[in-house]
C-alpha cells in the first residue's frame, strides 16, 4: 500500500442558492495513496465531482482541510492554487475542453509551457507522448473540431500528463465517447497507472471503474464504502467484475 | 407572441446579460450626443452673435479709420455722396497700438487702446452702458471710464475697479463706471475701445494719435472691398496724398467672419471629437455583435429551431443597440441643456459680444438622428451575419469558426515567455477585431498627440509663441522723431551696460501695396535679417539683396506664391519687381507682414530711413525701469512731454515746460520733426528747440503680443487638455468593452487554462499584451498623423516646434495607459471559476 499523497480532514462543501444551502460534502476524511488508481463512484448528486475538484485544488472547501503531502492547500489563494495545480496536477475532463483555437500540438504545449521552459527535450516528449497515444504527426496541426472525440480525449490526456503530475485527475473521461474510443482511452489510463502514475477518476461506469485498483463509493456527501482490487490486468477479469458488482450492489448502486 | 414582442424580449435579455458593456456603450453615446449636440448648439449660438450685434449695437456696418494728418472734412461728403452708401457719419477717436496698463498684480502690460468721448460713441454705436452705479455715483467719479464687455468677461474687471494706464513715466488712473458692447476693439486680442470723459479725452489726445472714423452702411456689405477701394482712391485724389496706404478699415464681411471665428474653430473641433467617438461606438458595436454571435451561436440555433427567424434575431440586435443609443441620447440631451449655456457664454466671452443664444430643438434632433441612423446601419449590417447560421449549422457552432490557414506563433518555437507568445497568438487570431481597435486607438492617439504638441507649445510661454509671431519681439521698440537719429542712437544704446543689442528697423507708418493681389503689406525692414531673433523662415532663406523679399506662410498659401516667384510692389505710384526668397511663419498682423532689406526699401522708397530701434536688454534688466534711464539720457519722449504736469518749478521752468508741451503737440499732431521757440519775458529770452526730443515713443511690443496671445494660449491649452482627457476616456471605454467581450467569448478557454495552472494574473497579462501590437501600431501611426497635422497647422499659423523627445515620452505614456486599461479591463478573468465552468 502506497503512502498518502493527498488527504482530507473533515472536508465540507456547501453550496448556497437563493438562501437554500446544499451540503454536498459532509465532514469527509479521505486518503489518496501514491501510485493508486482511485475510482470515485456514487449516484448522481452524491458529490463525486465536487470531491474531485476539492481534492485537486480546482475549488476551495467550505470547511475542513485538504493536504497535499503535509502541505495544507485549503487556504491557498486562487493564484497559489493555480501554481499548485500546474506543478502537481493533471486533468482530463468529460467534455475534453481542448482549446478550440489551437491545433493539437499547441494544445499540448499550452499545458507544458505553463510549468516548464521550452526545450528540444520538451518538444520531443510531447511528440513521443502524442505518438504513444496514437495521434500521428499528420494530426498535430489539426484543430479540435477536425478530430474525433476519442482523438480529442487522447490529446487531452497527453496535455494532462506532459508535466508528469503527481496526481492525474479524471472526471468521467469516457463519458462523451463511444465504446471503441472509451476502450482506447482507458487503455492509456491503465498503462499510465502501470508505470506508477497516481490517478483519481470519477465515473459511474462499471467498465471504467474496473481499471482502478481502489473504488470509493460516495453517498450523500460521505464515503460509505471502499473496495480494493489488484492492478488491472493482473487478475481474472470476470472475478474482478463480479467482485466490484457485488460491492456496488451492497452500496445500493 | 408577436414578432415585435419576440424581438424586444431577445434584445432586453441581451442588455440584461451584459450590463457593464451596455453601460460603457451608453457612456460613449452620451459623450457623443453631449459633444456634438452642445457644439452644434454652440455653433448656432455663435451665429446668433452677429445678428444680435447688428440689431442692438451696430449703427454702421463699415468703418474706416483715417489718421488725423490725412483726414479732410470733405471725405465724409465724398463717402456719403456715393449711391451705394445708405447712411454715413464721422466721429473722432484716439488710437494707440500699444499702451501700458497695470494688471491686477500691479504689473505693466500692454494693450492696443482706442478712446472716444460719449458724444463720438453715440454717433458710432447703439449699445448702451451697463452699470451698477447710480447717476450720482457716476457724476462723483473724477475719471470715469467705460470699457467693452471683454474687459469684464476676459480680464475680470468690475464696475468700481481702478484702471491705470501708463504713458511714458506718467500714470493715468480711471475708475470703471460701466461696460458696453463694443463693435470694434472689442477683445484684448485686437484691443479695447474705451469711453472717457471729454476732459480726459482732451488730455489723452495730446499724446495719442487722433483718427477720424468714417462709418457707413452699404446694404450689408454689398459695396464691399470695391466701394472701399474706390472711395480711398477718391480720398487720395482729393487730398493729393497717400491716404489709402495709411488707413485702417473694418468692413461688414470682416466683422461677420471675424467675430466668432475662434469660437467656430473651437466648436468644430468638438464636433470632430464627437465624430471620433461615434466611429469608436460603431467599431465597439461590431465587436460586440460579432462576439455575441460567436458566444451565443448554439442559443441562436435553438431560437431558430423554436421558430424565431434570422430576421427576428438580427432585428433584436439592432433593437438592443437602438435602446442603448436612445438611453445615451436621452442622458446626452440632458447634458446638453447643462453644457450648452456654458458654450454660449464661451462664445460671448471669446467674441466679446452678447448673443440671443438659447437652446433649440433642431441641433439636438439633428445630432440624435445622425447617431441613431449610424448605429442602426452599423448594427444591422453586422447582425445580418446571423443569416449564415441555420439551426443545424448553429448547433455545430458554425462552420468556418476557426481558421485553418497558416499557424501563427506556434508554441513549439516559444523562446521566452509562453504568456507573451499566447498573447501574440491571440492578437493574430482576433485580427479583424484588432483592426477595428487599431482604427479607434489611431484616431484617439492622433488626437492626443496632436493636442499634446499644441499644449506643450502653447504652455511653453513667450519663447515658444514668439517663434510664431513673425515679428521681432524685442524688449522695447523705440520710435524716433527724426529718422536721421536712428543709426547713431542705436550705436550709442549698444554701449549702455543694460543693452544687449539695438537694431534699426522700419516703423509702422508705411504700408506697401501688392497691386496684382490687391493686398496691403506691412514692411519689416532690417539691414540684414541675420540680426533678427524672432523671424524664422519655414521655407527658403532671408532676403539679402535689394530685389528680394519674404512673405508670410499664410499669404503665400492664400495667394499661391512659391519661393522664386516675382511680385510687384507699389508705393506712391512707384512700382518695383521683387523675388520671393522664402516664407515666414506669422501669427500676427493677419499675415500681411512683408520682410525686406533696408536697401530693398530704398529701391521702392528712395527717401526711406529706419525710424525705429529694436532694443534688446540683457538678462535681468527690467524694461520698465530702463525707460527711466532712456528719459535721463535722451530727454522725455513726446508722449511724456505732452503730459507734463502744469505749475511745477520756477517761472522759467514752467515756461520751458509749456513750450515743450506745445512742441510735443506740434510734432505728435502735425508730423514735424524740428521745432524751435524763443520767448521774451522782460529782459530775458527763453530759447529752445525740439532737439531735446529724440524719442517719439517707446512701445513694449512683446507686452502687446503677450496680451494678444496669452488669452489664445490659455484657451488652446484648456481645449487641448479637455480633448486629451476625452480621447483618453474614449480609449479607456473601448478597451474596457473589448476586454469584457473577449472574456465573455473566451470564458471557457480561460477556464480551461486556469485548470491547467495559469493564474488569473498571467491570463490578464496575456489579454493585455494581446492588444499591444495594435496599440503600438496605432500610437506610431497616430503620432505620424499628428506630426503631419501639426506641420500643416503650423504652415498657416507659425512654427510649432515639435519636441520629439516629449512626443516619444507621450507615446510611451499612451502605450502604458492602453496596457493598464486593458489589464484592468481584464480583471473579470478573476471571476471565472474553473469549477463552475467544468460543472456547467
Amino acid at each position: 500500500m502506497g503512502t498518502a499523497v493527498l488527504h482530507t480532514e473533515k472536508l465540507c462543501k456547501t453550496f448556497s442558492n437563493g438562501g437554500f444551502q446544499q451540503h454536498v460534502i459532509k465532514n469527509l476524511d479521505i486518503e489518496i495513496r501514491e501510485k493508486d488508481f482511485t475510482v470515485i463512484m456514487g449516484a448522481s448528486g452524491s458529490g463525486k465531482s465536487t470531491l474531485l475538484y476539492a481534492l485537486s485544488g480546482m475549488d476551495k472547501p467550505t470547511l475542513g482541510k485538504v493536504f497535499f503531502g503535509k502541505e495544507d492547500i485549503s487556504d491557498y489563494s486562487n493564484d497559489r492554487l493555480a501554481i499548485f495545480r500546474r506543478k502537481n496536477c493533471g486533468f482530463v475532463f468529460q467534455s475534453i475542453y481542448l482549446l478550440e483555437n489551437m491545433n493539437v500540438f499547441d494544445n499540448v504545449m499550452t499545458g507544458a509551457l505553463v510549468a516548464q521552459k521550452n526545450s528540444p527535450e520538451l518538444i520531443k516528449k510531447a511528440e513521443d507522448l502524442l505518438i504513444k497515444v496514437g495521434i500521428n504527426k499528420e494530426t498535430w496541426k489539426k484543430y479540435p473540431n477536425q478530430l474525433s472525440g476519442g482523438e480529442c480525449q487522447r490529446v487531452g490526456i497527453v496535455r494532462a500528463v506532459i508535466n508528469e503530475p503527481a496526481i492525474l485527475f479524471a472526471d468521467e473521461p469516457t463519458g462523451s465517447l463511444n465504446s471503441a474510443s472509451s476502450r482506447d482511452v482507458l487503455d492509456i489510463f491503465t498503462e499510465l497507472h502501470s508505470k506508477g502514475q497516481s490517478i483519481v477518476m470519477v465515473t459511474h461506469d462499471i467498465r471504467t471503474a474496473l481499471r482502478g485498483n481502489r473504488v470509493i463509493f460516495l453517498s450523500d456527501g460521505s464515503v460509505v464504502g471502499e473496495h480494493e482490487m489488484p492492478p488491472y490486468g493482473t487478475d481474472d477479469l470476470k472475478k474482478r467484475r463480479d467482485g466490484l458488482q457485488d460491492f456496488l450492489d451492497r452500496m445500493g448502486w | 407572441m408577436t414578432a415585435m414582442e419576440k424581438i424586444l424580449r431577445l434584445s432586453w435579455a441581451n442588455i440584461r446579460k451584459h450590463k457593464l458593456e451596455t453601460a460603457a456603450l451608453v457612456v460613449l453615446v452620451t459623450l457623443c450626443m453631449l459633444l456634438m449636440g452642445s457644439a452644434l448648439e454652440g455653433i448656432k449660438g455663435a451665429k446668433s452673435i452677429f445678428p444680435h450685434l447688428m440689431e442692438h449695437t451696430c449703427r454702421y456696418e463699415n468703418h474706416i479709420f483715417i489718421p488725423d494728418e490725412y483726414y479732410k472734412e470733405a471725405f465724409a461728403d465724398i463717402l456719403a455722396s456715393d449711391e451705394r452708401v445708405s447712411d454715413a457719419a464721422h466721429a473722432e477717436v484716439i488710437y494707440s497700438m500699444s499702451t501700458d496698463y497695470l494688471d491686477d498684480e500691479g504689473k505693466e502690460q500692454a494693450l492696443t487702446m482706442c478712446f472716444s468721448t460719449g458724444y463720438s460713441h453715440e454717433i458710432l454705436e447703439l449699445s448702451e452702458i451697463e452699470t451698477t452705479l447710480s447717476d450720482e455715483e457716476i457724476a462723483a467719479l473724477e475719471h470715469p471710464i467705460y470699457m467693452p464687455y471683454a474687459a469684464r468677461d476676459s480680464m475680470g474687471y468690475k464696475v468700481g475697479d481702478d484702471f491705470d494706464m501708463i504713458f511714458g513715466t506718467r500714470r493715468f488712473s480711471f475708475v470703471i463706471a460701466g461696460f458696453y458692447d463694443a463693435i470694434l476693439f472689442d477683445t484684448p486680442g485686437v484691443g479695447l475701445k474705451m469711453i472717457v470723459s471729454d476732459q480726459d479725452y482732451h488730455l489723452l489726445e495730446a499724446i495719442i494719435d487722433k483718427y477720424t472714423v468714417l462709418a457707413y452702411n452699404d446694404g450689408q456689405g454689398k459695396g464691399g472691398d470695391k466701394l472701399l477701394e474706390e472711395t480711398l482712391r477718391e480720398f487720395d485724389e482729393y487730398s493729393n496724398s497717400n491716404v489709402s496706404d495709411n488707413v485702417m478699415s473694418a468692413l461688414y464681411k470682416d466683422l461677420k467672419e471675424g467675430i466668432t471665428y475662434d469660437t467656430d474653430v473651437l466648436l468644430k473641433i468638438l464636433v470632430g471629437m464627437a465624430v471620433l467617438i461615434i466611429i469608436a461606438v460603431a467599431i465597439m458595436i461590431r465587436f460586440r455583435i460579432a462576439g455575441d454571435i460567436k458566444d451565443q451561436i448554439v442559443n441562436i440555433g435553438v431560437l431558430e429551431a423554436m421558430g424565431y427567424t434570422s430576421k427576428n434575431i438580427t432585428l433584436s440586435y439592432v433593437l438592443e443597440y437602438l435602446l442603448i443609443t436612445v438611453a445615451g441620447i436621452i442622458i446626452g440631451t440632458a447634458g446638453c441643456f447643462l453644457v450648452s449655456p456654458a458654450f454660449f457664454r464661451t462664445g460671448e466671452i471669446m467674441s466679446g459680444h452678447l448673443s440671443d443664444s438659447r437652446i433649440t430643438a433642431k441641433p439636438l434632433i439633428v445630432t440624435a438622428v445622425i447617431i441613431i441612423a449610424f448605429v442602426t446601419v452599423i448594427s444591422f449590417l453586422r447582425a445580418r451575419a446571423v443569416r449564415k447560421f441555420p439551426p443545424v449549422q448553429a448547433f455545430r457552432k458554425g462552420q468556418g469558426d476557426h481558421r485553418f490557414g497558416r499557424e501563427h506563433f506556434p508554441l513549439r518555437k516559444t523562446k521566452s515567455s509562453v504568456h507573451l507568445r499566447l498573447a501574440m497568438k491571440g492578437f493574430v487570431q482576433n485580427f479583424k477585431q484588432n483592426l477595428g481597435l487599431t482604427v479607434c486607438i489611431t484616431a484617439a492617439s492622433a488626437a492626443i498627440v496632436f493636442c499634446f504638441i499644441i499644449f506643450t507649445f502653447f504652455s511653453g510661454g513667450m519663447s515658444a509663441i514668439s517663434k510664431s509671431s513673425g515679428i521681432e519681439l524685442s524688449d522695447m521698440k523705440i520710435t524716433l522723431i527724426n529718422p536721421t537719429d536712428t543709426k547713431w542712437l542705436a550705436e550709442e544704446l549698444e554701449t549702455l551696460p543694460e543693452v544687449r543689442k539695438a537694431t534699426p528697423t522700419s516703423g509702422e507708418s508705411i504700408m506697401i501695396n501688392m497691386p496684382e493681389k490687391k493686398q496691403v503689406l506691412l514692411p519689416t525692414a532690417f539691414t540684414s535679417f541675420d540680426v533678427t531673433e524672432n523671424i524664422f523662415t519655414s521655407e527658403g532663406r532671408y532676403p539679402q539683396h535689394d530685389n528680394e523679399i519674404m512673405l508670410t506662410n499664410m499669404l503665400g498659401k492664400l495667394d499661391g506664391f512659391s519661393t522664386g516667384d516675382s511680385v510687384t510692389l507699389e508705393y506712391n505710384g512707384v512700382k518695383r519687381q521683387y523675388i520671393i526668397t522664402g516664407f515666414v511663419t506669422s501669427l500676427t498682423n493677419g499675415g500681411i507682414n512683408l520682410y525686406i532689406t533696408e536697401d530693398g526699401m530704398k529701391r521702392l522708397i528712395p527717401t526711406y530711413a529706419p525710424d525705429t530701434i529694436e532694443l534688446y536688454l540683457k538678462d535681468g534688466v527690467d524694461a520698465d525701469e530702463f525707460k527711466y534711464t532712456l528719459t535721463d539720457r535722451y530727454g522725455r519722449s513726446i508722449a511724456d512731454a505732452g503730459n507734463a504736469a502744469d505749475g511745477e518749478g520756477s517761472y522759467e521752468d514752467r515756461i520751458r515746460a509749456e513750450a515743450e508741451k506745445q512742441i510735443a503737440e506740434i510734432i505728435a499732431n502735425q508730423g514735424g520733426n524740428h521745432v524751435e521757440y524763443a520767448i521774451q519775458s522782460g529782459d530775458t529770452v527763453i530759447k529752445g528747440s525740439s532737439s531735446g526730443f529724440i524719442i517719439d515713443s517707446v512701445i513694449n511690443l512683446s507686452g502687446v503680443i503677450k496680451t494678444q496671445l496669452a488669452g489664445m494660449a490659455k484657451a488652446i491649452s484648456a481645449l487641448t487638455t479637455v480633448l486629451m482627457l476625452l480621447s483618453a476616456l474614449v480609449v479607456m471605454i473601448i478597451l474596457f468593452i473589448l476586454m469584457e467581450s473577449s472574456i465573455r467569448r473566451q470564458r471557457k478557454e480561460f477556464g480551461v487554462m486556469k485548470s491547467m495552472g495559469y493564474t488569473s494574473r498571467e491570463l490578464m497579462l496575456q489579454l493585455a499584451f494581446r492588444i499591444m501590437p495594435a496599440a503600438v501600431i496605432s500610437v506610431a501611426v497616430g503620432t505620424a498623423f499628428s506630426v503631419i497635422a501639426v506641420k500643416l497647422f503650423a504652415s498657416f499659423i507659425g512654427v510649432i516646434e515639435t519636441n520629439m523627445a516629449a512626443v516619444f515620452f507621450m507615446d510611451a505614456v499612451l502605450l502604458l495607459f492602453c496596457f493598464l486599461c486593458a489589464y484592468a479591463g481584464a480583471r473579470k478573468i478573476k471571476k471565472i471559476s474553473v469549477y463552475e465552468l467544468m460543472t456547467e
